[in-house]
């Protein structure tokens, strides 16, 4: 999947687990999700899990860094270590 | 028109860490622009070794004469044996691909063991009055403070990250010259490395940021005088003097416990509600301290303690009251947990993660705490410490997994409107929650059967 693909794909997703009482229109890449409050730290396990499922990212081993997951840009820039690995 | 003249202006003031003007002003400083990131890491550095000192010290005072008599030679032997493990374990952290997989797989647990293996030796040695049993003790006693903090540096290594990192790098937040508790305030290299000014601008927004948490401290701290002196007539409190000793008399909720007083149930509620907003007003007061230490040393991080009594959900308040030792419950229990466990059953993956962090995590991490009795191995004293804390992680893990599973179901959709009162319901429940789960949490010399009838005597039952 190219980048943009990704991208496309995240946001969508990131749409679907937003907080309902502040859904932001527009998702910058480097807007921190938590901070912006678009997702709580609990929507971070959703984000794993679509992680996993999406991508077949295994974190049993090196464990996650919530700071690698603060924005969209962290996320793709994860996605493509990850792949790349 | 004059309300919202008097609004803008106190949102000028109380925002004031954010004025450009000021910023400007201030990245122009000579001092500013002297202390880099790197001399600032010199000085946090130098802090460290003398915290180091200071701590071992200070930790070796309950234990002076203790199996061993001795004043000075115990810490002097105790310390370098310290600094020692902490360099090896830098070296674990940044060579981390070349362990064994069996340590790669499970690096924390290894650490807890080694902790776990020298009490072990120390309990064998129970009545031994030798040197090295001294030194052991002092090693065994300042574990529990710095075991979390080289937990963050191993993570550093299992994210493949420690290995570009320095010593230096790790060393200050280990032994950090603003202290704290056994959870270390700001996290580790990670969290710390990403939150640092790089810039004088940046630096400059993070030396008002900080300033700003100083004054809360100073403000938490007359709020809690004047609720010591007002409500609880407390002794301690300088303004019970200026009050000629009239207060509302309300207990402090240890004193119903302990049966020295014995007040109606509305007082008893009352003396709930008022604990929990005191511990609030405690736990932010110490924790401004640290964090606005660290914003003046260039890492602008959260901070510790954000409006708790306005969180409208239980996870929401359980993040907001103590959020650094919420992150340490989730990255060292939650997050291992919800990695390996149960990955094709999202409810019972979460409510196992719940458990891992907020019950058997919560539970861990206070029975370190405990370390007079842990190394004395005086399990009665343990039991009393620790016995009923049980019931408030238990209670507590519940709350919480109920609250991310109900958060969980609503999320994505979209909020229907509610008004003022339905967000003050939402509020107070929560505070209900956590003022009775409270009851479980404060320490008091009764037993947990006697606990559990005065508990349950709070909803008229007996």
């Amino acid at each position: 999947m190219e980048t943009e693909q990704r991208k496309t794909a995240l946001i969508d997703f990131l749409r679907t687990i937003q907080r309902p009482d502040c859904p932001l229109q527009e998702i910058d890449g480097d807007l921190s999700l938590v901070e912006s409050g678009l997702i709580d730290s609990l929507a971070l396990l959703q984000i794993i899990t679509y992680l996993e499922q999406t991508y077949g990212i295994d974190f049993r081993e090196k464990g996650i860094d919530p700071g690698e997951l603060r924005s969209v840009n962290a996320i793709l820039e994860f996605i493509g270590r990850e792949a790349a690995a | 028109m004059k309300i919202t003249a008097l609004l803008d202006l106190y949102r000028k003031v109380a925002q004031f860490h954010e004025n450009e003007a000021l910023i400007v002003r201030l990245q122009r400083c000579k001092v500013v622009v002297w202390l880099t990131p790197q001399r600032r890491q010199i000085i946090l550095c130098v802090g460290a070794v003398c915290a180091a000192v200071a701590g071992t010290m200070s930790r070796h005072a309950p234990w002076r004469d203790y199996r061993f008599p001795s004043t000075w030679l115990v810490p002097a032997v105790a310390l370098p044996i310290l600094l020692a493990l902490i360099y090896l374990l830098y070296l674990t952290a940044a060579r981390f691909r070349h362990l064994p997989a069996w340590v790669r797989a499970r690096p924390q647990v290894c650490f807890h063991f080694f902790f776990w293996a020298l009490l072990l030796w120390l309990w064998l040695n129970p009545a031994s009055s030798l040197f090295s049993v001294a030194v052991m003790t002092l090693v065994a006693g300042s574990l529990p403070y710095l075991i979390w903090r080289c937990g963050y540096m191993l993570l550093c290594g299992q994210r493949g990250k420690a290995a570009a990192t320095k010593f230096a790098d790790h060393f200050f937040y280990i032994f950090p010259m603003w202290d704290g508790t056994n959870t270390p305030p700001g996290k580790g290299h990670d969290n710390l490395s990403r939150a640092a000014a790089q810039t004088p601008a940046a630096y400059s927004r993070s030396i008002l940021a900080g300033i700003k948490l100083l004054l809360l401290v100073a403000l938490w701290k007359g709020t809690m005088q004047v609720i010591g002196a007002l409500v609880y007539g407390d002794p301690k409190s300088s303004l019970t003097g200026l009050l000629g000793g009239h207060s509302l008399g309300i207990p402090r909720l240890r004193s119903v416990l302990s049966g020295s007083v014995a007040p109606s149930l509305a007082v008893v509620w009352l003396s709930l509600y008022l604990e929990l907003i005191w511990e609030c007003l405690f736990i932010a007061a110490k924790g401004h301290v640290w964090i606005g230490i660290l914003r003046l040393f260039g890492f602008n991080v959260f901070r510790n303690t954000y409006k708790p009594l306005l969180a409208e959900s239980v996870v929401d308040f359980w993040s907001r009251y103590y959020y650094y030792f919420k992150e340490l419950m989730v990255e060292f229990f939650f997050l291992p947990t919800y990695l390996r466990y149960f990955r094709d059953r999202p409810v019972l993956r979460i409510v196992a993660a719940v458990f891992a962090a907020a019950f058997f995590g919560n539970m861990y991490y206070h029975l370190l705490q405990a370390k007079h009795p842990l190394i004395e191995a005086d399990f009665e004293r343990l039991w009393w410490l620790l016995g009923p804390r049980l019931i408030y992680c238990f209670l507590l893990a519940a709350g919480i997994a109920v609250s991310m599973l109900r958060q969980q179901r609503q999320r994505g959709r979209a909020a229907p409107p509610r008004g003022g009162f339905y967000r003050l319901g939402r509020i107070a429940s929560v505070w209900t929650f956590f003022a009775v789960i409270n009851f479980w949490n404060v320490l008091a010399p009764i037993s947990i059967p006697e606990r559990g009838r005065l508990f349950l005597s709070l909803f008229g039952l007996r």
